[in-house]
């Protein structure tokens, strides 16, 4: 089986639904002869032609409104956002306009709308963020964010087949840095399921994204004083897997709830409401959150570094957990 | 050298102890470790083991009389240490020279005792206990008082590890387990065996057995905490179900015959003995699946049905009756039941059972037959709504198209709660029990 | 043309003046009352496949596509059987079928919507067209130019249809933008841009014809600036104190509705007594609608949480 990087399966789930289905079809800025500022969508345009690779001027909120007008015409876009920070300039038409068509009026929005979004590169404020709790918060859109090669492509297959208007989060940390056995066939992964990326019974940690890496070495490192962390991948933040969230919560009894994202209306806040109201006999122990401090991304590598959740908080938490 | 042998602390709230049976008589010799007496304090009963090798020189303190902790209960000759001996060790440890008092709570070597170290003191004192919902909820569901149970979480909270390790060493002391009010189960274990009664297998519960000799008109024995909470449970179910009994004779001899026929190859394949207990969990299941009014609660005026079938097979040890559960019994096949009930069977005995084998029960089988009683009207098991009790499977004259037949037949008696079983379905599903099991088409290998 | 502007017009007195002051209709409620022209000079010429973004202005769109006026009434009376079952109210009316796309209330947005619409007919090398209206307030929010420029460059049939009735709200034009036409952003953007007198419904038919002519031979997006006036309240609880009452009586002169009639009865199109006759049959048609709307039960509670995402039970279909 080929082993690709997350990147490299991202690119693969979109060519593969290009050539499954003819109402598929990109717009973004530099996507076509340039590839894509991160190449996901290299040689594309010389593959399907410029009716289906479309360059755009820059204009997120007019690239976002025609894809609910083409979408509505019954095509399938997927509108790349440069940096998923810049999806900001478009926010109008994904919550005004796409979220709420079907709900307001019956047809369906099948579009997608996926970038890079994440910090640990020097990003610096806007080619960092982690802004996805702006779209989960905004009922009638989807929101995925998967954390392997090997979901990356099920997941963007799954959300380009969706009739609804999903945003994908890609984590451009993890773009070139990890690597799958990703298969070459026409595979997807559901939405809306979760997946244990480790079994544990002391701690059970939720995350997403490239957190699910940090999780996993803080994982490793805890392992050797006998904490056995479970690791719950969430993969899409709406629909959220809820079984799966509070299987592992009532299996281990404590929980450490862990994003990239800025702390205060994070996803992590909505997952310790949720496990409050359905798992409170089954808690040992207070819910802890690990999070980013509520501050825009800085730029400089000290500073960054303060700001990103690590492996080493992770532990220390998890310790803090375990003794309580 | 003398050994004294003293009173152990077995918990650091406790005070003082009951000897309850000493194993050996003046004059025995002893090794080192070897089971010498059995005591019983508030928290738990233990067995204790000697700390030295020697000869039993003197008994101290009787049978059934309580002592301080640390009092001297009995002195060794022989071998052994200082008089200085520290409350029990675990069975690998040697008795180190520490002084009593510094003496942490030894667990009972029958139990898991909160193993790791540190101090915080069990007694919570001002009766304020730290704990967390998970504990609460399990305390709540085995009737433990938590300001019993010592805590080595932060600041002396009682955790979950802690209050597994309590009700471990409860019930390997035998508390009859199961959730909130505990098994009024009638007091008979299931057949580990076929048909006849299996000589040997110790009457119920801890006192009974104890011989009564009267030196006065009256002898009065203090009910063993154990004994407490049975006496308990059994009124409190009386008191909250309706109990009405049905009683149904089945014809077991499909099911003896194929039992005698491939006991061997299925305890060959599978290396597990073949019981009659997997036909009547099976048959049990199927009618239950019928009428799940049987698999269900009263809270309140609400009947909440349970989706999950959990049956409790209720087996005796020497110490007492215990109720372990296989859980999900709808989903297992004959093998997968037959394999729950040994595994269940052998952890009982071996007291390795777990809080979640003795949690979560729907309906109680148990099996007043054993002792060759004809059949018996148990006592409901709360918070279920039904328990059936299984009587001795005998060969009868029975009376086949008009002629006298000889069968196996065995009595089913089916006690439930009439508050929201009416007689009607309990009869018919005690019919659809009787039918599956006198039409049994199930493969057994 | 004469039958839809009539009956445009009656159909909003009768929302605004009658419907809304019963209690009947509650909410917000915007009516296009004197710009009644723009809708009906373009509409009417729409063929199959063509897509219309009409706005809240524009009442006769959705008549002439084809929505039942007894299901128009009922979607401003909120009622569960109406085309968004309670949803949405206004004319924040979709059909795919009929060719409507509805607003948003953030207007401006269809802008962007209307060029996807026709990057569609491009794909599919239709020759089809997408017609957006929007007012003149509108063309101050960045998706309006996102929308020209996108259109322009990538060739898009796409007529912008500019509703300039003079005040956005409260706001008059001279607080919206500097230029004297709006219709100098056509070529800012490079496209063809005119304005003209947006009550006058034949002056109407005539520019958008040309554009849509455009757009259909590939020749790309126009913009049509219609100057009218808003004879009514921003809605229908505004007053509209801060228009000048000589101003609104001036413009009254200039009624689209009357100006055709003149026009036609004038060159014998028409007679009194058909004028009379078309009166009562609007008058009728409404009637029914209304009470056919007015039947039409008001939606379950519990269907607020239905259909909010799409997936193979789709609420919507059942």
């Amino acid at each position: 089986m080929p082993t690709r990087t997350y990147l490299e399966a991202i690119r693969q789930g979109i060519w593969e639904e290009m050539e499954r289905d003819p109402s598929v079809f990109l717009l973004g800025e530099d996507i076509g002869a340039y590839g894509g500022a991160f190449k996901v969508t290299e040689g594309m345009l010389e593959k399907f032609g410029e009716d289906r690779v479309i360059d755009t001027p820059i204009s997120e909120s007019a690239i976002v409104g025609a894809a609910v007008g083409a979408a509505l015409m019954g095509m399938r876009p997927v509108v790349e956002m440069q940096f998923m920070d810049f999806i900001a300039c478009g926010f109008d038409q994904i919550v005004n306009m796409a979220a709420k068509i079907h709900y307001r009026w019956g047809p369906a929005v099948p579009l997608v709308i996926r970038g890079p979004s994440g910090a640990g590169v020097h990003g610096g404020p806007y080619h960092s963020q982690s802004n996805e709790m702006w779209f989960v918060h905004t009922p009638g859109l989807k929101v995925v964010a998967p954390s392997t090669a090997y979901d990356a492509k099920g997941l963007i297959k799954a959300s380009i087949r969706d009739d609804n208007p999903v945003i994908f989060y890609e984590h451009k940390f993890l773009y070139r840095r990890i690597k799958d056995e990703v298969p070459d066939d026409d595979y997807v992964v559901p939405l809306g399921k979760a997946a244990v990326r480790r079994e544990g019974s002391d701690i059970a940690v939720i995350t997403y994204g490239a957190m699910v890496w940090t999780a996993l070495d803080a994982a490793k490192e805890l392992e050797k004083e006998g904490i056995a962390l479970e690791v719950v991948d969430l993969r899409t933040l709406v629909p959220y897997d809820e079984d799966a969230v509070l299987r592992s919560v009532r299996k281990c009894n404590k929980v450490i709830l862990l994003h990239e994202d800025t702390r205060t209306g994070g996803m992590a806040g909505e997952l310790a409401a949720l496990i409050a109201e359905r798992a409170f006999d089954d808690l040992d122990g207070p819910i802890v959150r690990v999070t980013a401090p509520d501050t825009p991304v800085p730029f400089s590598p000290p500073l960054e570094e303060y700001f990103l959740p690590n492996a080493r908080k992770v532990v220390e938490a998890a310790r803090q957990l375990a003794a309580y | 050298m003398p050994t004294n042998v003293i009173m152990p602390q077995m918990g650091e709230s406790v005070a003082e102890g009951t000897v309850v049976k000493w194993l050996k008589k003046v004059g025995d010799q002893v090794e080192r470790d070897e089971p010498l007496l059995e005591i019983s304090t508030d928290k738990v009963d233990a067995e204790i083991p000697s700390p030295a090798a020697g000869v039993l020189a003197k008994i101290l303190v009787k049978e059934n009389e309580t002592v301080a902790v640390n009092t001297v209960v009995a002195v060794l000759d022989g071998e052994g240490e200082a008089a200085e001996a520290p409350a029990v060790p675990l069975a690998s440890e040697k008795p180190s020279a520490a002084p009593i008092s510094e003496a942490k709570p030894a667990p009972p070597p029958i139990a898991a005792g909160p193993t790791s170290a540190p101090a915080p003191p069990a007694a919570h004192p001002g009766g304020k206990v730290r704990s967390s919902p998970l504990v609460r909820r399990i305390a709540a569901e085995h009737r433990v008082d938590l300001t019993r149970v010592p805590g080595t979480g932060l600041g002396g909270r009682v955790s979950k590890k802690d209050i597994l390790a309590y009700i471990a060493s409860q019930s390997a002391a035998a508390v009859p387990a199961a959730p909130i009010r505990t098994p009024g189960a009638a007091p008979s274990p299931m057949p580990a065996a076929p048909a006849p009664p299996r000589a040997g297998i110790p009457a119920a519960s801890t006192g009974s057995t104890a011989p009564v000799v009267f030196t006065e008109p009256t002898l009065v024995v203090p009910m063993t905490p154990m004994r407490k909470q049975i006496a308990e449970h059994m009124i409190a179910s009386r008191r909250t179900s309706a109990h009405v009994s049905t009683v149904f004779e089945v014809e077991m001899t499909r099911v003896v015959v194929l039992r005698a026929r491939h006991a061997e190859e299925f305890e060959r394949r599978n290396g597990i003995k073949l019981t009659y207990t997997p036909f009547l969990v099976r048959a049990t299941v199927e009618a239950i699946k019928e009428f799940p009014i049987l698999n269900s609660s009263v809270e309140g005026s609400n009947i909440v049905y349970r989706r999950d079938i959990n049956i409790g097979v209720a087996v005796a040890l020497e110490t007492g009756l215990i109720v372990p559960v296989i859980k999900h019994a709808d989903e297992k096949n004959f093998l997968g039941v037959a394999r729950a009930v040994q595994e269940l069977a052998e952890r009982a005995r071996t007291k390795r059972l777990s809080v979640d084998d003795v949690q979560g029960g729907t309906f109680t089988i148990t099996n007043p037959g054993v002792f060759g009683s004809l059949f018996g009207m148990p006592i409901i098991n709360q918070p279920q709504v039904a328990i059936l009790g299984v009587g001795a499977i005998e060969k009868r004259a029975v009376v086949r198209d008009d002629a006298i037949a000889i069968r196996s037949m065995v009595y089913l008696a089916l006690s439930f709660d009439h508050r929201i079983i009416d007689g009607a379905v309990a009869d018919q599903f005690m019919a659809r029990v009787k039918h599956r099991l006198e039409h049994w088409d199930e493969a057994v290998l | 043309m004469l039958y839809y502007l009539k009956l445009t017009r009656e159909s909003e007195y009768r929302i605004e003046r009658v419907l809304y002051r019963q209690g009947k209709i509650v909410g917000g409620v915007y009516v296009g009352r004197g710009q009644e022209a723009i809708g009906v000079g373009s509409a009417i010429q729409l063929a199959e496949g063509d897509v219309a973004l009409p706005s809240h202005r524009d009442f006769s769109s959705f008549v002439i596509r084809g929505v039942p006026l007894g299901q128009i009434f009922a979607n401003w009376m909120g009622r569960g059987t109406g085309p968004t079952r309670g949803r949405e109210n206004t004319l924040h009316i979709g059909n795919l079928k009929l060719g409507l796309i509805p607003i948003v209330s953030p207007l401006g947005d269809t802008l962007p919507v209307a060029c996807g619409v026709a990057l569609t007919f491009q794909q599919r090398r239709r020759k089809n067209v997408a017609v957006v209206h929007f007012g003149e307030g509108t063309t101050s929010r960045g998706d309006v130019h996102e929308a020209m420029n996108l259109a322009a460059v990538m060739k898009l049939a796409v007529v912008f249809i500019c509703n300039n009735n003079a005040y956005a709200y409260s706001t008059p034009t001279e607080r919206q933008y500097t230029v004297r036409d709006l219709s100098v952003r056509g070529p800012a953007y490079g496209m063809p841009g005119v304005t003209i007198d947006g009550n006058n419904v034949l002056a109407v038919y005539g520019a958008v014809q040309k554009a849509i002519a455009l757009g259909r031979a590939g020749g790309g997006p126009s913009f049509i600036e219609c100057k009218t006036f808003r004879m009514t309240g921003h809605s229908a609880h505004d007053a509209a104190e801060y228009v000048p009452k000589e101003l609104l009586e001036q413009e009254a002169r200039k009624d689209p509705i009357l100006r055709l009639e003149k026009v036609m009865l004038e060159r014998q199109l028409l007679t009194r007594e058909g004028l009379v006759e078309m009166e009562r049959r609007i008058h009728k048609e409404i009637d029914e609608a209304v009470a056919y709307a007015d039947a039409q039960p008001l939606p379950e509670g519990a269907t607020a949480v239905k259909g909010v995402y799409c997936g193979p039970d789709c609420w919507w279909k059942s």
